[in-house]
């Protein structure tokens, strides 16, 4: 009953690769989704695809959901997901699922996390050149990265021109670190706007915010100008919610209202005297208070959406300010200063466009896209916010989990955030004096071109008299048994997220990031050098603790040339390291792991006639001679979203191996991460 | 969690455009026959009864009829977006737009490969017209007022919908130039704003007898009518108006979040009121001639300022608002309780006019940018047309203010961008098909089907069978009359060209554009004409047609780039 699931799981597996496939690369056309209410959504998502899809079958669904789910982390990737598990599955469809459930794991630590450790680190290139802590990307590598993930979501006609605008946003807005750039990501939403009915070519980037409000009140006013944010209406109530207010005369009737109106104005008063121009509200103000307003010059912007504020306390630093409770007579200290305010007419669309000055690292752009309709907007936007989620993750490295592969057989990888302040001191004399075990071992080995397969017999990840209490995996990660017990159910987590702890005081300084003494050392170009006996080198008595989780699989910053390469290269290292492993079952799985990888290349090149097979041919020439890969490709992409994206295949290959039964219910299921 | 069950699969076609040929095709038609002023026209109504709309405007026929091909509801939203912001230029784009993807589709070629290449195609077009060497542009003069009134001509006669006379059209055209020359400020360095043209609608009277006045009418019930005439003037000699946006009704509304206990005897009606008297005496004292409310004004206080002679006029509505406020200058005062004397506006004169068996009271302003344009039509259907076609001329003059520049109609623009693209491409193509990635041949083929799409807009501007045919040397377009044989003289038929820059001489050779493939390439480039405004010459828009051409040609990308459709089916 079993092998009847994987069947049917392979099938279901290749019907949605048919569905996306259409859609990949840059040959790929783009997708018009009807929502129920008859709007037109264009898309080249595989995200929004496979949830336009509303799937039916259980299997597909639980595809779908690891698809979005790893799409939805690194802002990339779904249809490549759904190709690479298809062609995963197909070729497992004769085999024993449960024995290459088994596998997996095994495979997984062994074979691919070298393959990518040690096989793809020579041909890796890094996008921050300036390196280490503080990164920042290089002008031209985001270029490349924008317009090559841009190709993968937008039309031929479009990526170039999107590509520049985001490029120009983040360069503007000061993006290229990490801080802005996750303000950008996180704000996209409040930090662009749409014009439809025009071309595309006049789209621009612009200084300041757009708020989607008009003014309530315009006051034009020229040169730097203070701004106050409320959230509160700034005009007194008689009675506030709870409270009883008695009405014994008409006169006092009007005399509180007049007071209410006196008071209100005292406020607007007390804003104007202190150079306040702009008022900012988070809610809708009482018509007196927009008189009053437009009495005293003072601009208004009323009904702003939370997210609007949030913003606009993130750039500006400023809380919002409450004049209740307290004498008129205060100081108005949280105050921002605005360069200029402005009414913008987008289509039909009033915009109140508001220039902050910034308190932080984000220098504060908008964007305007123009596009004839609104849907091809939406998709430039959500394109363009993926790929602001996909810079992000470049940020991140892959680190080694330590672990005993006796006690547990899951493989543990480590993500970790680099932020750009971090204490290096004692990283770095650890590093120094790792690196010149490196120099002394590299002397050594330096003939040796090829001296894998000595070192893969050492199985370097085992540390059996290193496992102190530290190392062992922490709280957050959760362990899978499929090794030890077949019984168990399908566990799906096995990344877990460290960002505190040992493994950040383990950042290597780029000075000596290629001499660590668990990582390759690259002599020459496409020249491997592996470190011989390092579990007994000198340094682990110097290092301790931190010696345990030594080495990260992927830096931070690593990049590829886009169109296929990296699987190429991560077929073809797989390939090499699965000779060295003696289970026969991992071998199995290696095979048809890096067969399964040549899938996407083959895709890309879909209908072009030989040209997989010309590409693939030249590049496995040029690896065999250790030549540099014949690139004629500007465009780069991530290497951690690409290792990513493989591993989170994988674990959905192993839930779904080890599902044995779908158990159909009616009443609706609680839980959090349903998608669908 | 709920929408785990009972939810339809969606619907997945592959391969989209090869279902769309017949309903785009049935769309083109209805399109191409609108077109110009010889369009046809039509009648767009519920089979339930009700209203009936009579037109051959892309506004109204594009809002009114509904598809239900997904990929053409992406069309006629593209070209529904271009119209709301640009007005003019709605059939232009929308012919084109189909005209591409009918004949790219047929060509067999990799979307891709078309996509770039239309691209490239597009922006030798904008290049273009954007060069001072264009030869299908005029300058706009707006010292010469009759470039301004060629273009509001233009838009008029291509209009046939509102049925009007030569004679209607020239007063008319007259009176939308003089409205919006109302709206322009005559002092742009303080205030950078145009005015507003607020029209009036008048039916059951001549379209002659339409007119435009400077200033504002707010129409008034009839009871009103006869106290209007005389009007109290503060010391300057203006009359000072107070504007209201809150209710002056008396009634209390806006209720707070908490409990208001009202003591027995108490009574916060009569409390309102008493302010709102308060109110009218400070308006009296302070010499206010004119008090307009957005709301309503209580009948007591009206009567109270109808005794103090001062003009009181309620319910104007919120859109009065913003032309109030420009007119007079004045702030709308939302409280009862502190009135301000800053807020008070001011104006020439106040006075009383009346329009077939309306009312109104027309404020005069001393430096007006607000103007009504009282527009008649007898018949309230054709009304809503003229409407329509006025609202466009006063945007396009808008427009052209920005954008100083007209482009030649009559379908000339079309045929001179084509035959300059077929010369360019002549000299260019062997470079610009190696730069797009693509073959000499499916660059040709491409390009071809470009200028096709383009002169077969200009062929939609015959109806009758009427050959269209375009001469070599300036590559304008010219409209032989239906019934005429196909004689190898045309010099002889025909008198001016489509934007009636040309007369026609012998030295001119001709060229057929109906059946268009393989036309031989043309070895100069088209001629310049040397442009005079002439006095009937058909002008379209720059900036519409400029901006309808993009978002034609990005469209059809567009739609063409697409690989399939997700249609959820709950």
């Amino acid at each position: 009953e079993m092998s009847q699931g994987t069947v049917s799981a392979a099938d279901v597996a290749a019907a949605l690769a048919g569905a996306v496939r259409g859609a990949l690369g840059p040959r790929g056309g783009r997708a018009l989704l009807v929502r129920p209410d008859g709007r037109a959504l264009l898309t080249r998502d595989g995200l929004r695809m496979l949830e336009a899809l509303s799937l039916q079958p259980p299997t597909a669904r639980a595809m779908a959901a690891c698809a979005c789910r790893h799409r939805s982390a690194t802002g990339d990737g779904a249809k490549t997901f759904v190709l690479l598990l298809a062609a995963v599955l197909g070729a497992m469809r004769d085999g024993s699922p449960r024995r290459a459930a088994r596998a997996l794991p095994a495979f997984e630590r062994r074979v691919l996390e070298r393959a990518v450790a040690r096989g793809l680190r020579p041909h890796l290139r890094c996008a921050f050149p300036a390196g280490g802590p503080g990164a920042e990307l290089e002008a031209a590598a985001l270029e490349a990265l924008l317009e090559a993930y841009l190709r993968g979501r937008l039309g031929p006609g479009e990526r170039r021109a999107v590509a520049l605008l985001g490029c120009e946003l983040c360069a503007r807005c000061g993006a290229r670190r990490p801080p802005a750039l996750r303000l950008l990501c996180d704000r996209f939403a409040q930090l662009h706007a749409a014009a439809a009915g025009l071309p595309l070519a006049r789209s621009r980037v612009l200084p300041g915010v757009l708020l989607r409000r008009d003014f309530a009140a315009y006051c034009p006013a020229g040169g730097r100008l203070r701004a106050v944010l409320v959230t509160r209406c700034l005009r007194p109530v008689l009675a506030a919610p709870g409270v009883e207010c008695a009405v014994r005369s008409e006169r006092q009737h009007r005399a509180a209202l007049r007071w209410c109106g006196g008071r209100t104005e005292a406020v607007m008063e007390r804003l104007r005297s202190s150079g306040v121009r702009l008022l900012l509200s988070g809610v809708k103000q009482h018509e007196e208070v927009i008189y009053y307003a437009k009495l005293h010059g003072v601009s208004v912007v009323e009904c702003l959406s939370s997210e609007e504020v949030a913003l606009i306390s993130e750039i500006t630093g400023i809380s919002p300010y409450d004049p209740a409770g307290d004498s008129v007579q205060r100081e108005i200290a949280e105050a921002a200063v605005v360069t200029f305010c402005q009414p913008l007419l987008l289509g039909s669309q009033r915009y109140a466009h508001i220039g902050f000055s910034s308190a932080g690292a984000f220098q504060p752009h908008c964007l305007v896209l123009c596009a004839p309709v609104d849907a091809v907007n939406e998709q430039h936007a959500a394109a363009l916010h993926g790929a602001f989620t996909m810079l992000l993750q470049l940020f991140r490295e892959v680190g080694q989990e330590c672990r005993a592969e006796s006690q547990n057989g899951a493989s543990g990888v480590v993500s970790r955030y680099s932020p750009a302040t971090e204490t290096q001191v004692a990283t770095e004399s650890i590093a120094c004096s790792s690196s010149q075990v490196s120099e002394h071992q590299l002397g050594g080995c330096r003939d040796e071109t090829t001296a894998q397969s000595s070192d893969l017999a050492l199985q370097e990840s085992e540390h059996p008299d290193c496992m102190s209490p530290a190392s062992a995996p922490g709280p957050q990660s959760k362990e899978l048994n499929v090794c030890t017990d077949g019984t168990d159910s399908a566990g799906t987590h096995t990344v877990c997220e460290r960002a505190d702890g040992i493994n950040e005081s383990h950042r290597k300084h780029p000075a000596v990031c290629s001499h660590r003494n668990y990582s390759t050392a690259v002599v020459s170009t496409a020249t491997l050098c592996e470190h011989l006996g390092v579990d007994k080198g000198p340094e682990k008595a110097g290092c301790g603790v931190t010696q345990s989780c030594p080495c990260s699989i992927l830096e931070a910053g690593s990049v590829l040339p886009v169109g296929g390469y990296f699987e190429i290269l991560l077929h073809y290292y797989i390939r090499q390291y699965a000779k060295q492993v003696q289970q026969s079952a991992v071998t199995v799985i290696s095979n048809v792991v890096a067969d399964a990888l040549l899938s996407i290349p083959k895709a890309l090149y879909g209908t072009e006639r030989n040209g997989f097979t010309k590409f693939y041919l030249e590049t496995t020439e040029a690896l065999r001679k250790n030549q540099p890969l014949p690139v004629n490709e500007k465009g780069l992409e991530s290497v951690y979203c690409k290792y990513q994206l493989v591993t989170s295949v994988l674990h959905c290959v192993t839930e779904l191996l080890n599902i044995d039964l779908i158990i159909g219910v009616k009443r609706p299921l609680t839980g959090d991460s349903n998608l669908f | 969690m709920s929408r785990l069950e009972g939810k339809k699969p969606s619907l997945f076609t592959r391969e989209p455009l090869t279902t769309v040929s017949q309903p785009l095709s049935l769309l083109i038609a209805i399109l191409k026959s609108c077109y110009g002023p010889a369009g046809r026209l039509k009648q767009i109504h519920n089979g339930m009864g009700g209203y009936v709309c009579l037109t051959s405007q892309s506004s109204a026929i594009l809002s009114h009829i509904s598809v239900s091909h997904p990929v053409l509801k992406v069309l006629m939203a593209s070209v529904q977006n271009h119209v709301s912001r640009f007005s003019d230029c709605g059939l232009f784009t929308a012919i084109l737009c189909c005209s591409l993807i009918e004949s790219f589709k047929n060509l067999n070629i990799a979307s891709c490969t078309v996509i770039k290449i239309s691209k490239h195609l597009l922006s030798l077009c904008t290049d273009y017209l954007k060069s001072e060497a264009c030869g299908c542009r005029v300058s706009v003069d707006f010292s010469n007022l009759e470039t301004l009134l060629c273009l509001v001509r233009s838009i008029l006669i291509s209009k046939p919908a509102c049925m009007l006379n030569k004679t209607e059209v020239d007063h008319l055209a007259v009176l939308i130039v003089k409205a919006f020359m109302f709206t322009v400020p005559c002092h742009p360095e303080t205030k950078p704003i145009l005015g507003k043209c607020v029209t009036v609608p008048v039916k059951g009277r001549r379209v002659l007898d339409s007119a435009v006045i400077p200033g504002l009418l707010i129409e008034t019930p009839e009871v009103q009518f006869a106290k209007l005439f005389s009007v109290k003037r503060s010391n300057s000699d203006n009359v000072k108006v107070a504007v209201f946006c809150v209710s002056m009704s008396g009634d209390l509304f806006g209720p707070e979040e908490g409990t208001l206990t009202v003591h027995h005897g108490v009574s916060l009606e009569m409390s309102e009121l008493d302010q709102l008297l308060n109110v009218g005496k400070q308006l009296v004292n302070d010499e206010v001639g004119l008090v307009v409310c957005q709301k309503v004004i209580h009948p007591s206080l009206k009567k109270y300022l109808k005794d103090n002679h001062v003009i009181a006029v309620d319910r104007a509505g919120l859109s009065v608002m913003e032309p109030l406020s420009q007119v007079t200058g004045s702030k709308p005062i939302a409280s009862i309780y502190s009135l301000s004397p800053s807020c008070y506006g001011s104006l020439k004169d106040v006075c009383a006019k009346s329009f077939a068996s309306k009312h109104f009271v027309h404020l005069i302003p001393n430096d007006t940018v607000v103007c009504s344009l009282v527009l008649c039509n007898r018949n309230e259907t054709i009304w809503d047309e003229l409407k329509r076609a006025c609202e466009t001329a006063e945007h396009v003059l808008q427009l052209t203010l920005k954008e100083p520049l007209a482009l030649l109609g009559g379908g000339c623009t079309e045929t001179h961008l084509a035959s300059y693209l077929r010369q360019k491409i002549c000299c260019l193509s062997t470079s610009s098909s190696k730069d797009v990635d693509c073959s000499q041949s499916q660059y040709q083929l491409i390009a071809d089907a470009f200028c096709h799409s383009l002169e077969s807009v200009a062929c939609s501007l015959s109806h009758d069978d009427g050959e269209i045919i375009t001469d070599m040397a300036y590559g304008h377009c010219w409209l032989v009359p239906s019934g005429f044989p196909s004689v190898s003289n045309w010099s002889d038929l025909l008198l001016k060209c489509g934007c009636g820059i040309n007369s026609s001489t012998k030295d001119l050779s001709w060229r057929h554009l109906q059946p268009l493939f393989g036309s031989p390439p043309i070895e100069s480039c088209p001629k310049e004409p040397s442009i005079k405004v002439a006095d009937f010459m058909a002008l379209d828009c720059f900036a519409a047609k400029y901006n309808g051409l993009q978002v034609a040609v990005e469209t059809a990308n567009l739609i063409l780039d697409l690989s399939c459709i997700i249609e959820d089916q709950n």
